[in-house]
């Protein structure tokens, strides 16, 4: 019944038996107890699932497990260095984005999966992303302002490591 | 009047355990020995359980215990005890548990479920009041009138009102002999749903020591501690009631509603804790929903557009179990005068029985709800009057001497709606609006707004505070945070009473029925000014400690001391003094003898003379007031009959800016809500009262793309109850924006709206029988 799986999750290569039908969300969250990554819907719609995979944002809910083999898996635990926030998380925090917070690993990780790949992304392609994610609490304004002030942080990140 | 700490902006002390993913929510709770429930909701929405078959599910894999409410003698609620925890012989509403299975997994709780067979016997089925009230009609609670309830309420016997509340002012009805304009109109504000992105959810663990233990993602662990307590037979204090971090609120996650049912699903496998959390389908189908409230109302003015004279009556969809939506009709009536003075008032509340699940808090609590009927009214009156509707409201606004439909008197400190008026209007009405052109209409409206809190006789708040021997403090309180913000505002409102930087002040986390001081439950837009203000009266007691040492250590009389956050030191030479750390666990001489008592304090606060009602319907029920003055601009796409929202203003009175990045949030997602609700929308049931869209994406709240602009501006006329003059703002920013959008749809095609939402098929419709009269 169960199949064996290989993926690497916040860095860690790992090996599990699981359940066929299970989708990446359950994984994260009931396999390796990775519980800020949320669940607000179970059908694709509100954005509290996302998690990086391979370089690029998608939604874990129905993300079918045996789709993850050999994957790279990023969760909003894995993006901080001990003390130091990433800068979409530092951004997201001061710019009045949080509100209840349920939201919150979903949007960072999209904005991960944006910023990283392309830090010059248009404001465009930041709404298109950010439209993907309800919020019941802050009416979006703060969470595109965090995401403007994180582009800026993570360019002058890059700009000092070159 | 400036201050040190409030009226800045600080980051959340949540902020950054929500970014990294750490704060704990409900689900991300893993307990050993945790096991978890599945239950099974009807097939029809009214009807009587003729059996149940569990043979099956019992022996499904993983399957601990299938429960039923066979034989379930306990009823609960705070205001009518008409809920049980599951159905016992009848179903009333689409959402209602009928059984449970209670599994080692949630997959295999619900594959158990399945297999569980239930035979109905149909019953009519009303998911309207009209209906329901129908002379014919079947009662949906035979039993109406003969449940416990709180003595202020009115059931009906024999009908399906579970309440009924009348309202007189002046010589009520009979006041319309003074006018000589009259004009009526029927409003309707659907049912819907608070939508949280946090489904519902709890955990409940019966104890082998006879104890239980809670966690529930509410807000409210006072009253599902005593309310488990009562039904289990347990004394108060051996319930014990956590809340984690809540992902958000809005209303619904008030009053005790999914607790009961969990609590007895897990009383069937003592020694068990037992975890259920809403699918996104049962958060809509069976946790509390919102509004379903149908106003008819009559203003009478003179020529002048003085107002003499309202009627209303409020038809309120209240759901198959009224417990929790009794006050909501009561609050709709009594404040669908809107921020207008009526010397005469007639207004009656019938909250009535239906087959939709209960209706509950909703931010707004009643008052948008009724107010959608005043505020397109007013515009209505002044065409009808050949009056600017400005000019009319102006004339007509609640301010200092006049006298609401309660009865109490309004003073200075209750706010200046004139000011918020004003300063709306000057944002968007002073331009010439633009013209019709080939794509779009173009309209702009108005609303002003007033919302009282929803009180009650045992509605105090405590506060604890503890002072450490580096100055610092540990404050705790019964404020349940649901992203709100109000652990922001405990820290600044302690920071300014203490003097103290905010860095200094630890606000606590969670919620914990075992160590939290009292807090009925966080409702009603009430914590800043009532918390506030007990954190305030906890200061004073603190630092009046401190004195009472320092006299000792200094020799001097208390009141010859005075404090600045660091020291305690004599007023007249500042250099004799002693650092308020050495005063923490009480002053220790340098023999080791320690002197004085240690530096903590409790307080509380409430509603000064809040009140039940009179035999009028009157009485000091809202006690505190905050007004405002809404209004946007849109554009009707004429292809599509689409509203597009390019602005909404809004200007509240909030007495004192505490956190202005975070009181901005708060009314932009208000506004955004109260936007999904005017234009998207509604919870729709079919014949057999199944609710057919209970998905985010059938039931579409507004996203980033549809968040309009918004410019939010503060009036700040201090209000002498609050700390530093705050007054409360967490729901009043949804009041406005239907009425005001309606209001818009007139004036850019010059078509009168009675309900919402406003989709695109309103307006086409609209537009086309309009082209027809033509």
């Amino acid at each position: 019944m169960t199949e064996k799986i290989s993926l690497t999750v916040n860095g860690k290569l790992q090996t599990i038996e699981v359940e066929p039908e299970m989708t990446l969300l359950d994984v994260i969250r009931d396999v390796f107890n990775l519980t800020g990554t949320k669940r607000g819907c179970d059908n694709s719609t509100c954005g509290t699932c996302v998690v990086v995979v391979n370089g690029k944002a998608v939604k874990s809910c129905n993300y079918p497990i045996s789709k993850a083999q050999g994957a790279t898996i990023l969760t909003v635990e894995g993006i901080s260095q001990g003390m130091t926030l990433h800068p979409i998380q530092s951004a997201i925090a001061e710019s009045g984005a949080v509100q209840c917070g349920f939201c919150t690993p979903g949007i960072v990780m999209e904005l991960y999966g944006l910023l990283e790949e392309k830090p010059e992304a248009s404001e465009q392609e930041m709404t298109n992303a950010l439209n993907k994610h309800l919020c019941r609490c802050n009416g979006y304004e703060p969470i595109m302002n965090g995401a403007r002030v994180a582009q800026e942080l993570i360019k002058e990140r890059n700009k000092a490591s070159e | 009047m400036a201050y040190k700490y409030v009226g800045k902006s600080y980051i959340r002390p949540d902020a950054i355990s929500k970014v990294t993913g750490k704060a704990t929510y409900l689900d991300d709770f893993r307990i050993p020995g945790m096991l978890h429930a599945a239950i099974l909701r009807p097939t029809i929405a009214h009807a009587k359980i003729v059996s149940i078959d569990t043979h099956e599910a019992e022996s499904m894999p993983g399957v601990v215990k299938v429960v039923t409410g066979q034989g379930c003698k306990i009823h609960y609620g705070d205001n009518i005890r008409d809920l049980t925890p599951m159905a016992v012989d009848k179903v009333r509403y689409i959402g209602e548990p009928v059984a449970a299975v209670v599994a080692d997994t949630v997959q295999h709780a619900r594959a158990a479920m399945e297999k569980i067979k239930v035979e109905y016997e149909p019953l009519p089925i009303y998911t309207d009041a009209r209906q329901a009230l129908a002379k014919d009609a079947m009662l949906i609670h035979e039993e109406n009138g003969s449940y416990w309830y709180l003595p202020t309420l009115n059931p009906v016997p024999g009908t399906n009102i579970a309440n009924l509340y009348h309202l007189k002012k002046g010589r009520g009805e009979e006041g319309f002999d003074e006018a000589e304009v009259i004009i009526e109109g029927e409003f309707n504000y659907p049912l819907g749903s608070c939508s949280a992105l946090e489904p519902h959810g709890s955990i409940v663990w019966f104890k082998e020591d006879n104890t239980i233990e809670v966690w529930s993602s509410s807000i409210c662990p006072t009253i599902i501690r005593d309310d488990l307590a009562h039904a289990y037979g347990l004394p108060i204090s051996d319930v014990r009631v956590r809340i984690p971090d809540i992902g958000g609120c809005f209303g619904y996650k008030s009053d005790i509603t999914v607790e009961q049912t969990i609590a007895y699903i897990a009383s069937f496998v003592p020694g068990y804790p037992v975890k259920w959390v809403a699918t996104r389908q049962e958060d809509y189908t069976s946790t509390l929903i919102a509004h379903g409230i149908r106003v008819q109302m009559k203003i009478g003015a003179r020529k002048d557009g003085k107002l003499v004279a309202m009627k209303s009556t409020i038809l309120h969809t209240g759901g198959a179990y009224a417990d929790t939506a009794v006050n909501i009709t009561v609050a709709a009536t009594h404040n669908s005068t809107g921020p207008y003075e009526f010397p005469h008032c007639d207004s009656t509340g019938y909250t009535v029985y239906t087959n939709t699940p209960a209706v509950g808090a909703y931010r707004g609590y009643g008052h948008q709800e009724s107010q959608i009927a005043t505020e397109r009214m007013m515009d209505m009156l002044a065409r009808k009057l050949n009056m600017n509707a400005f000019e009319l409201r102006r004339i007509n606004y609640l301010c200092e001497g006049k006298t609401n439909a309660l009865g109490e008197m309004m003073w200075k400190s209750n706010g200046n709606v004139a000011a918020c008026a004003e300063n709306t209007i000057q944002h968007v009405f002073s331009s010439p609006k633009k013209v019709e052109d080939d794509q779009y209409y173009y309209g702009r409206g108005f609303a002003a707004v007033m919302k009282s809190p929803k009180g009650a006789p045992f509605s105090t708040k405590g506060c604890y505070i503890k002072m450490n021997i580096d100055g610092s403090v540990n404050i705790n309180m019964g404020g349940a945070e649901v992203g709100q913000g109000l652990r922001t505002i405990v820290r600044q409102i302690a920071a300014e009473a203490l003097k103290i930087a905010p860095e200094k002040v630890r606000v606590y986390s969670e919620l914990d029925t075992q160590f939290s001081p009292y807090e009925w439950q966080t409702i009603g837009s009430m914590f800043t000014m009532q918390g506030g203000r007990a954190i305030v009266r906890a200061a004073d007691k603190l630092i009046k400690i401190l004195k009472a040492t320092a006299s000792q250590v200094l020799k001097t009389d208390e009141d010859f001391l005075e404090y600045d956050g660091d020291f305690i030191f004599l007023r007249n030479d500042p250099g004799i003094r002693v650092a308020v750390g050495d005063l923490a666990r009480g002053y220790i001489t340098s023999d080791g003898i320690t002197i004085g008592e240690l530096a903590h304090a409790v307080s509380d606060a409430r509603l000064p003379r809040y009140s039940n009602p009179d035999k009028n319907g009157q009485g000091s029920m809202g006690v505190t007031y905050t007004f405002g003055a809404q209004a946007v601009e849109i554009r009707i796409e004429k292809k599509s009959g689409k509203i597009l929202v390019d602005n909404v203003v809004s200007t509240f009175d909030v007495g004192q800016v505490i956190n202005p990045l975070q009181i901005r949030g708060s009314v932009l997602g208000g506004v955004t809500m109260a936007l999904g609700a005017a234009l998207y929308e509604e919870l729709l049931f079919d014949a057999e009262g199944r609710i057919t869209n209970p998905q985010f994406f059938q039931y579409h709240i507004p996203t980033l793309k549809e968040a309009p602009k918004q410019i939010i501006d503060f009036i700040e006329t201090p209000d002498p109850i609050g700390p530093f003059g705050a007054r409360g703002i967490g729901e009043h920013s949804v009041i406005g924006i239907a009425p005001a959008i309606m209001n818009a749809v007139y004036d850019a095609i010059g078509v009168e709206l009675f309900e919402i939402p406003v989709t695109p098929e309103v307006i086409k419709k609209a537009l086309a029988a309009k082209a027809e009269v033509k």
